[in-house]
Parts: structure tokens; C-alpha cells; sequence
């Protein structure tokens, strides 16, 4: 059975150089991710601190989200509360119309996007300007992210030096990355000193300060709440954190695991409004209060939003984010989608191969593929499930939860790269649809490692004779 | 009537099942023999550049030295007699729109990733990331290992806002080719003091 992800999957890597483009790409910011990681010797403990935190304030959500908006207040910040997207996106508007507003310059918030803010707004004759260089690449193709950390990551450099030439007059055939990011600078640069308010999103709330943090590597954030008299900031609900210390915790941990640097050029902490200016704060749920009730699906709401989880995914690196049915793509947004909506959504349920990688790298250990696997498990109840793949599912988890049967059947492993190709992918075998199936190694590593044959393992027995 | 905030709180109330205790948060961190060192390193790591003051050493001069081009200077620090506009003197954050070099003071170095703790000492902190290069001070003493040293120093309670700078503005948004330079300051000179 193929799912409008298999299909869209069919389209990208029809593609083959695109295809192989994206997934080394992606991959070599996992690498980046990994080196940055190992740099640090505290790094497991920094990720399980994390999720423990989170997982403390999501379950005193009211406690901390009051006092938050208490101390912003006392900040002389203006907040506002949003049920849902309608909501928040009229809020925003009626603080525009307040001010006389003709244009606003954004800095990247996913929460926006969920909102569907920018076509709202521009509907009632607002300018909105994306500011992020990749988001304002996307504005002016028409197009939305397909990344949530780097959104014009399915772009060649031409596709993007063939849209500058039409929107900003650049030179004809000049593609150069150096060349296409200063001549946004200059375009943007006009946009910023122009506009009439300015908008971000917010990586952080920390209670205990009523700050709202955002990170940035451009630095675009703060040029357009520097410069113009209004800021509005946008933050779900489930970002709010308990204080500077636990703060210290994410930030180490953000950048390192989004794109593989140590932190990012600019962490900007918002406070108090701008002297002469206004600071307004929308705290939106929009089914985020709905996703506390659900224990299987709770730790959603511990997301910090790097997108690690994208780059390791080996089917969102082969498939790009476009092949997904929610705004949101890779583990994460499989399971965002879900929660919103199972039936809209279950397609994406389809893209993930249980490899747990996203479990792996995910800075505050969302049990990403834990969760697609129950989702899958609920499939029937949206009538949706596909008996084949049902089957191996379950099977599958059986085999996982019981490790001498699992390590008997990679044993047996081998037996498959014997097997003729015809009895591979006979049609019958779903997994091997579209897939080229693994071949699996002559020693299992479990074996190698017994036998001592794998050098950690020797060193482990030499350390243990001494 | 209810607020939509107490609605919401109390939406959530009856919503939460479970809940989970906050950890300790005493993680031992990463430490450096030398910070100065790590520091340097880290900066030209994100593209910026750290360089010692050595005693007797003008940093007018120095500072003149490395920006000769440099026409329109803003600062606020009494030791920078040179400026030629002052951000606390500016009506507007507007007039602060064509500068091409701002002067200003850190507060505390990180050595683990190159921060530089910039609470609002101006009147408008545009000027921190609009200037076409940026200089920043920085005593050598101030430099602390990691983000968790650096958060237990932080109290900002009187100004509207402060930021860690990591090196240059910089983006990989076109084919993840790194570019200095998007929005912000094309160059970050740290002078160590
Ligand atoms: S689920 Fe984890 S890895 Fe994925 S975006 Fe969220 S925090 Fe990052």
C-alpha cells in the first residue's frame, strides 16, 4: 500500500543526484552534530538533564506559564493568550492595526507558520517580510520550508541565484553563495530600517526572569526588534522553562545538535521593552494543552525544535521534507501531525523505518520512534493500517523486546545475502519495495564483540585481566 | 468571566496526569587549563578573532590599525575618544544605520564556544549589530569555562536586554555554503584586556 509519503518519496528520488545530493548533505550536519557531541565529555548527561527538565515543567505547565507572563509583565511586557491559531493570528493583527503597521519584518518562527499568519496578515493588506535568509528565499518563491532549522535545504545554489536575478536584480548567471547572501543583505537591510514592527518566535521563556530568549545566526532577530518601535513575539506555550540555570542546560545543547556548532552567533535575551517602544507577547496552546492529556504522546512537548531528528533520518534525508503531509517534517513532525490530526496526518507514518536514530540524537530524548511505532499500532482505528506492514511491525517489536531471539535472528541474518534476488523482492516483501535491502554482515558485531574481535571489547577484557 | 489565561491554566490542570520532579543541576562540566587559549581558538572557530593587549600598547591605535577604512565609528566607552557618533546620544535608532565599525564592552567570556555576554549598556543596542564591523573589549579575568559559569554570573535586572555573541553574523542558508555576514557584523575583533 503506498501512502501519499511513498508517493511524494517516488517523486523526489526520481531525481537521482538530487536525491543523493540531499542525503549527504543533511548527513554531514549529523557528523557535525556527532563531533560536536563527543567534544564534550558530559554530553549523555547534559541530554538526560534536559529531558528531565522538560519533562518537570510540560508536568507544572500552569505553574510555570504563570509565572512567566507574571514576571514579563512586571517587565512592562503586554501578554496576550491565544486558544488557537485563530486567535493568536487576530491578536496579532488587532496590535498591527493598533500601530498603524504597513509592514512587518519576521524572524523564522515555526509557530507562525503553524498559525498560517503570513497569508492571514496579507490579506489584510499587511507587507510581511521574512527575514531569515532561507525563510525569504522560500517567501519569494512561494514556497514553505522544508527544513525547520535550515528551510531552503532542497535548493541548489542556481535555483536561488535564478530567483534573485528576477526578484533582485542580480547579475545574470551568478550563483555564488558569497555573491546571492550580500546581495540579501542589502535588499533585507532596506526592509529592516523601514518597517513598522517587527516579529520573532522564541526558542525559550524562562520563568523565573520573564525573558524570552531567541537564538540566531544572522542576527536578524535583533536587527529588526532594535530598529523598530513594536515587537511581537509568538511562543507556544510548552517553551517555557524554569530559570537562567536550566536555560544554560539548552543552550549548550541547541546549536551543537541543530548544525554542529558550539552555539550560535547571537543568543539574545529579550527582557523589557525597548525605551519608547512596545513589547507584546502572544502565549499560544492551539493543541498543545490537548497533547498533555495523552501519556503516550506527552514528550512531544519537550521539543526544542533542532531538527537533528531530520538529519539523521534516513528516509527524510532520501525523501526531503516536501514528501511530508504536515508542515512539519522527519520523526518529529510524523508525531506533531499525528497528534493534531490521525486521520489528516497518518500518511507520514509510513516514513520511518524504526531505526531509532532520531531516539539517539535527540538532545532531550523524545521517544520519537517509540511513539510512531504506537501510532502505527492505532492505525486500525482510523482504518488505515496495512495488514503486510502491520504484521512485520509487530513482529519486529516482539523481536526487539526479546534480545537472545533478536540476536538469534541476525545470526540468521547472512542466510538472506544467499537468498536469489527474485525471492528479496519478490513483491511480496514490502520492506524490500523501493528499498535496497541490507546485507547483512557474515559475523554478527554481537558475535564479534563476544569473541573479542571488536577492539573495545578486547580492551574491556585486557583491563578486566589486569 | 474567566481570562483566557485562567482558561487556559485551568485547561491544563485538567489535563496533566503526571508529573515528573526537577532534576539537579549540577552537571560537571567541561573545564580548559588555559581559557584564554580555548577562547582564542573557539572565536576563529566561528570566524571571528581574539588578540591580547599587551601592556604599554595603545588600543586606539590598535583598534585604528586593524580598521583603517573605517569612517564612522560609534561607541559609548569613555576610553574610545575617536567615535564618531554615540549611541546613547542618538534620538533614533535609524541614525545608527550607515556606521562601520561600533566599539563596545563584554561583561563575560565563555571559553567552551566563544560567547560574549553583552547586557544593554546603551541607549540603543542597535548599534551591536547593525555596525558593518564590531569590536568588542573584554577583560581577560572575565573569561569563565562554560554556558552553566557564565548563567550564575548573569543578572541583568534593570536593563532591557543583553545577548551572547559568537563570532560574525553568518548564514548556510543557500546549498549549506557558510557565509560571514548575513545581517550583522561581517567581523568580530576581541581585544583581551
Ligand atoms: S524531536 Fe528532538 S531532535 Fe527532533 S527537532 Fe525536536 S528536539 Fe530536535
Amino acid at each position: 500500500m503506498s501512502t501519499k509519503h511513498t508517493k511524494a518519496a517516488d517523486r523526489f528520488i526520481a531525481n537521482k543526484a538530487q536525491e543523493v545530493w540531499h542525503n549527504q548533505t543533511l548527513r554531514f550536519v549529523r557528523d557535525k552534530r556527532d563531533n560536536m557531541a563527543m567534544q564534550l565529555p558530559e554530553w549523555e548527561t547534559l541530554r538526560e538533564t534536559a529531558h528531565q527538565i522538560k519533562m518537570h515543567t510540560i508536568t507544572h505547565l500552569d505553574h510555570y506559564l504563570n509565572e512567566f507572563s507574571m514576571h514579563a509583565e512586571a517587565n512592562g511586557v503586554l501578554v496576550h493568550w491565544a486558544k488557537d491559531a485563530d486567535e493568536h493570528n487576530q491578536i496579532v493583527y488587532s496590535i498591527l492595526q493598533s500601530h498603524g503597521v504597513k509592514k512587518l519584518v519576521k524572524s523564522k518562527s515555526m509557530l507562525t507558520e503553524e498559525c498560517h499568519l503570513n497569508p492571514f496578515l496579507i490579506e489584510k493588506g499587511i507587507d510581511v517580510v521574512e527575514s531569515d535568509l532561507g525563510e525569504r528565499i522560500l517567501q519569494l518563491m512561494h514556497k514553505a520550508p522544508s527544513h525547520i532549522v535550515m528551510p531552503a535545504i532542497h535548493l541548489k545554489r542556481q535555483d536561488v541565484g535564478r530567483l534573485f536575478e528576477t526578484k533582485l536584480n542580480t547579475e545574470k548567471d551568478n550563483s555564488d553563495p558569497t555573491y546571492l547572501t550580500q546581495a540579501a543583505r542589502v535588499h533585507l537591510r532596506q526592509e529592516f530600517l523601514t518597517a513598522g514592527a517587527a516579529m520573532t518566535g522564541a526558542n525559550f521563556g524562562v520563568a523565573s526572569t520573564g525573558d524570552v530568549v531567541v537564538c540566531t545566526n544572522e542576527g536578524n532577530a535583533d536587527m529588526g526588534t532594535a530598529l523598530s518601535p513594536l515587537h511581537i513575539i509568538s511562543m507556544g506555550m510548552e517553551k517555557v522553562i524554569p530559570d537562567l540555570k536550566s536555560l544554560a542546560v539548552f543552550i549548550r545543547l541547541l546549536a551543537r545538535s541543530a548544525t554542529g556548532q558550539p552555539v550560535t552567533a547571537y543568543t539574545s535575551h529579550y527582557r523589557k521593552p525597548r525605551e519608547g517602544s512596545e513589547m507584546h507577547l502572544v502565549i499560544v496552546d492551539n493543541g498543545r494543552s490537548n497533547m498533555l492529556g495523552n501519556e503516550d504522546h506527552l514528550q512531544t512537548l519537550k521539543c526544542i525544535r533542532c531538527g537533528a531528528c531530520m538529519n539523521t533520518c534516513p528516509v527524510y534525508r532520501r525523501s526531503g521534507g516536501y514528501s511530508y503531509t504536515y508542515f512539519i517534517p522527519g520523526p518529529i513532525g510524523i508525531n506533531l501531525g499525528m497528534s493534531r490530526s490521525p486521520e489528516k496526518y497518518s500518511d507520514n507514518l509510513s516514513a520511518c523505518s524504526l531505526c531509532y536514530s532520531c531516539n539517539n540524537v535527540c538532545p532531550v530524548k523524545i521517544d520519537l520512534a517509540d511513539q510512531i511505532y504506537k501510532w502505527r499500532q492505532k492505525l486500525d482505528s482510523f482504518g488505515k493500517a496495512d495488514p503486510a506492514k502491520k504484521n512485520l511491525s509487530v513482529g519486529m517489536a516482539f523481536l526487539f523486546k526479546r534480545p537472545v531471539l533478536f540476536q538469534t535472528g541476525l545470526k540468521m541474518a547472512p542466510v538472506i545475502n544467499r537468498m536469489p534476488r527474485f525471492f528479496v523482492y519478490n513483491g511480496l516483501n514490502d520492506w524490500g519495495k523501493g528499498r535496497e535491502m541490507p546485507h547483512f554482515a557474515i559475523h554478527s558485531f554481537a558475535a564479534l564483540w563476544k569473541k573479542g574481535k571488536i577492539s573495545g571489547a578486547n580492551q574491556k577484557k585486557k583491563n578486566a585481566e589486569s | 468571566m474567566q481570562s483566557r489565561k485562567e482558561e487556559l491554566l485551568e485547561r491544563i490542570r485538567t489535563k496533566i496526569r503526571v508529573t515528573c520532579d526537577m532534576p539537579d543541576l549540577l552537571i560537571d562540566s567541561i573545564t580548559f587549563p588555559d581559557r584564554v587559549a580555548q577562547f582564542k581558538v573557539m572565536l576563529q572557530a566561528v570566524g571571528g578573532e581574539a588578540i591580547e593587549l599587551v601592556q604599554g600598547e595603545n588600543m586606539q591605535e590598535l583598534i585604528c590599525s586593524r580598521f583603517p577604512e573605517s569612517k564612522i565609528i560609534a561607541s559609548n566607552l569613555p576610553e574610545i575618544s575617536f567615535a564618531t557618533i554615540n549611541p546613547d546620544q542618538v534620538d533614533d535608532p535609524h541614525e545608527l544605520a550607515y556606521i562601520d565599525l561600533a566599539i563596545i564592552r563584554g561583561e563575560i567570556g565563555v571559553a567552551e564556544n566563544a560567547c560574549i555576554w553583552i547586557p544593554q549598556m546603551m541607549k540603543e543596542r542597535v548599534v551591536c549589530f547593525i555596525a558593518e564591523y564590531l569590536v568588542v573589549l573584554l577583560e581577560r579575568s572575565a573569561l569563565v569555562n562554560n554556558m552553566h559559569e557564565a548563567y550564575e554570573q548573569i543578572s541583568f535586572h534593570d536593563k532591557e536586554f543583553g545577548v551572547f555573541i559568537s563570532g560574525p553574523s553568518k548564514t548556510a542558508d543557500i546549498e549549506q555554503a557558510l557565509v560571514i555576514g548575513a545581517h550583522g557584523a561581517k567581523g568580530v575583533l576581541v581585544i583581551l584586556t
